[in-house]
């Protein structure tokens, strides 16, 4: 999963990419709202954590100018003003969810991963697939109850093709979707973690569409 | 703070002034008018005179037959009107019937061109005379003629003159004060139409006095109107600065806490305890001084249907696991007498909490309630969570009380939620709901004109 922060305090854009990155996300930033807002348009992200209070371009109209260019991207909105009338603004203005400053870290992951999750459609934290358990909110993954280790690489490879589980998945979109945007994206390390992560899962779970990519399915 | 009245004012200066005019011009014409009596008397008297001098010269003689006046009143005693024919040393020579028992003193004043003199004098009854003379030479000899009117009897015609004059005056007094009675109700009427403009203001049916006002009291409006705009930009900049101030501080704060998180020892751990106490000390103060400036707000209605409808469509975004019911409200239900934010921070904060601890199942109703003092708002959340147990309830609804720290929110937001209700004179109650959970009931006061009355 590949997630935005836009924050223009570097300290805590920092210590948001920072635990995000450490929840197994690849994470990439921006300080102000047209840089954000020039990233979000053009980068395929699964969320958005974005500031209100920006320099450049204000959060809110960022966040409307993605609504209006048609953009779904759930957004996590960041800011001081915590009354009602401001959160209702925001989630008017296209936002999905709200936190309001200062708040714990855990709450950010937790809503993030909320996010993604109502995104891709699943309703609780479990995510199943045949013998396969991910619990999003620990980052862990059982086969028939038996706790399976995985790299935070293969963790992030397997999140992100259980949440679309079903669904044909491209080796560009999962470039796109689990490396941040300075990765290498001309190495072959997907092939190789799909490989890794064949030999830990039971066969068959994850199977290669010719021509068109990776698929997870209920065996 | 009250003195007086402007009206009445009016009415008495107005009133004063033509008290004191009509009964000057009361005197006035009793004055002129006997002026003019006497001034005819003066002159029927002199001619009098003359025909005595005339009569005198014909019959050369002052007993002489001729001698005399055809006017009866001459022969009545006591008429006041007489005449006599004195020698130079006072001797008297002949005189009209009707001088009995009196002896005329001689008059002193100057005589005119025409040798007349003129004066007033009193008989032995009492009888106030006007007195004309002349001297006549017949003979080598010389008279003085002397003739006399009743005085009082103008007076007397004077006198009913002016009784007549000050009934007519009255009359036209009178009709003058009711006139200018009902001028000074008319000219305070603008008064009245502003007081009611401002009351509207106050009772928030209208942001700003409205309506046509003389020129002397349009300034008036016009500076009402300044200081309403001027207070809500001075509270709209409180607020904003409170805002800022917000912004200012929750980052670093938040920075902070998060970096001490990220480590483990003591300094962390000091930091951490620290920055909680600040981040709740910075919530709690500003809201209380988002409070402060909120209080003198004036004239603000909102439309607590359509702030419902919005707030449930956002829970609905943020909680899309529950099923919030709300039926929009029809048109005829009152409108929320207060700032649109602050009904939404309250109703946010009860909606939020229901959101959080209920098992899939929020209910929201409006209506209208009448109360001893009014019409009130009542606003109903329910859930079909845990709830709270009476003594739960009334610990809670003290300040500052959180019953589980697991459930995210800063357990401020029902603390925000009494303030405002405080604040607004409305009540707040948590009972159990037929839905399992808790019944919050908010009341509030509404706008005297319901939404109805502006369409």
């Amino acid at each position: 999963m590949r997630i935005l922060v836009v924050e223009d305090d570097t300290n805590l854009n920092r210590q948001i990419k920072e635990a995000l990155t450490e929840a197994g996300y690849a994470v990439d930033v921006a300080f102000d709202g047209e840089e954000g807002h020039f990233l979000g348009d053009s980068e395929p992200y699964d969320a958005i954590v974005l500031d209100i209070g920006l320099p450049q371009m204000d959060g809110l109209s960022v966040l409307e100018e993605w609504r209006r260019a048609g953009k779904t991207t759930p957004v996590l909105l960041l800011t001081a003003r915590d009354r009602w009338s401001d959160k209702v603004q925001g989630i008017d203005a296209g936002a999905d969810d709200y936190v309001a400053k200062p708040f714990h870290m855990e709450e950010v992951l937790a809503r993030i991963r909320a996010l993604v999750r109502r995104a891709a459609g699943h309703a609780s934290n479990e995510i199943v697939c045949g013998p396969v358990r991910l619990d999003a909110r620990a980052g862990k993954v059982t086969v028939d109850g038996q706790t399976v280790k995985l790299t935070s690489h293969e963790l992030r490879l397997l999140s992100y093709l259980m949440h679309h589980k079903g669904k044909v998945i491209s080796r560009t979109e999962l470039t796109e979707h689990l490396y941040d945007q300075d990765f290498d994206r001309d190495s072959n390390t997907i092939e190789v973690f799909v490989g890794r992560l064949r030999k830990k899962l039971p066969e068959d779970c994850i199977q290669t569409v010719r021509g068109l990519g990776y698929q997870m399915v209920d065996i | 703070m009250q003195k007086g009245s402007i009206a009445v004012r009016l009415f008495w200066l107005s009133a004063g002034w033509l008290v004191v005019a009509l009964i000057a011009t009361g005197f006035l014409l009793t004055e002129l008018y006997s002026r003019a009596l006497d001034t005819s008397l003066t002159e029927t008297l002199e001619f009098h005179v003359e025909s005595l001098a005339g009569a005198l010269l014909e019959a050369g003689d002052p007993y002489a037959e001729g001698v005399g006046l055809p006017d009866p009143r001459f022969d009545r005693p006591r008429s006041g009107w007489y005449w006599m024919i004195r020698g130079e040393d006072g001797e008297l020579y002949n005189l009209s019937t009707s001088v009995v028992g009196i002896d005329l003193p001689e008059i002193s004043e100057p005589a005119d061109a025409f040798g007349m003199r003129s004066s007033i004098l009193e008989d032995a009854f009492g009888t106030q005379l006007r007195a004309v003379e002349r001297e006549v030479t017949v003979g080598g000899e010389s008279y003085r003629i002397t003739v006399t009117g009743s005085l009082s009897e103008i007076l007397r015609l004077a006198d009913q003159f002016r009784g007549q004059a000050f009934i007519v005056l009255g009359a036209v007094g009178a009709m003058l004060a009711i006139m200018s009675a009902i001028v000074a109700r008319f000219a305070m009427r603008p008064i009245g139409r502003l007081r009611e403009a401002i009351e509207q203001v106050r009772e928030g049916d209208s942001v700003s006095v409205e309506g046509k006002f003389p020129r002397e009291i349009a300034p008036l409006a016009e500076e009402v109107n300044e200081l309403l705009r001027s207070n809500t930009q001075i509270i709209e900049r409180a607020r904003n600065q409170v805002g800022n101030l917000a912004h200012g501080l929750k980052t670093p704060i938040a920075v902070l806490r998060n970096e001490a998180q990220a480590r483990n020892g003591p300094l962390s751990r000091i930091v951490l305890g620290e920055t909680d106490k600040m981040s709740s000390m910075v919530s709690t103060y500003l809201e209380r001084a988002r409070l402060a400036a909120r209080t003198s707000i004036v004239g603000k209605k909102s439309d607590a249907g359509a702030i419902m409808l919005r707030l449930t469509r956002v829970m609905r975004k943020i909680h899309p696991e529950v099923t919030i019911a709300f039926e929009k409200p029809d048109a005829s239900l009152p409108w929320f007498r207060g700032d649109e934010a602050d009904l939404e921070e309250m109703a946010g904060n009860l909606l939020d909490n229901a959101c959080k601890w209920s098992e899939g199942r929020v209910e929201v109703h409006l209506s209208a309630e009448r109360a001893d003092g009014g019409t009130m708002l009542s606003i109903r959340i329910e859930d079909d969570g845990p709830g709270l147990t009476e003594n739960e309830a009334e610990k809670v609804l003290r300040r500052g009380v959180r019953l589980d720290e697991k459930t995210p929110g800063s357990g401020l937001g029902l603390d925000i939620v009494k303030e405002l209700v405080d604040v607004y004179g409305g009540n707040l109650n948590l009972k159990r709901s037929a839905l399992g959970g808790l019944l919050a009931e908010l009341r509030l006061p509404t706008a005297r004109l319901g939404g109805t009355a502006r369409t």
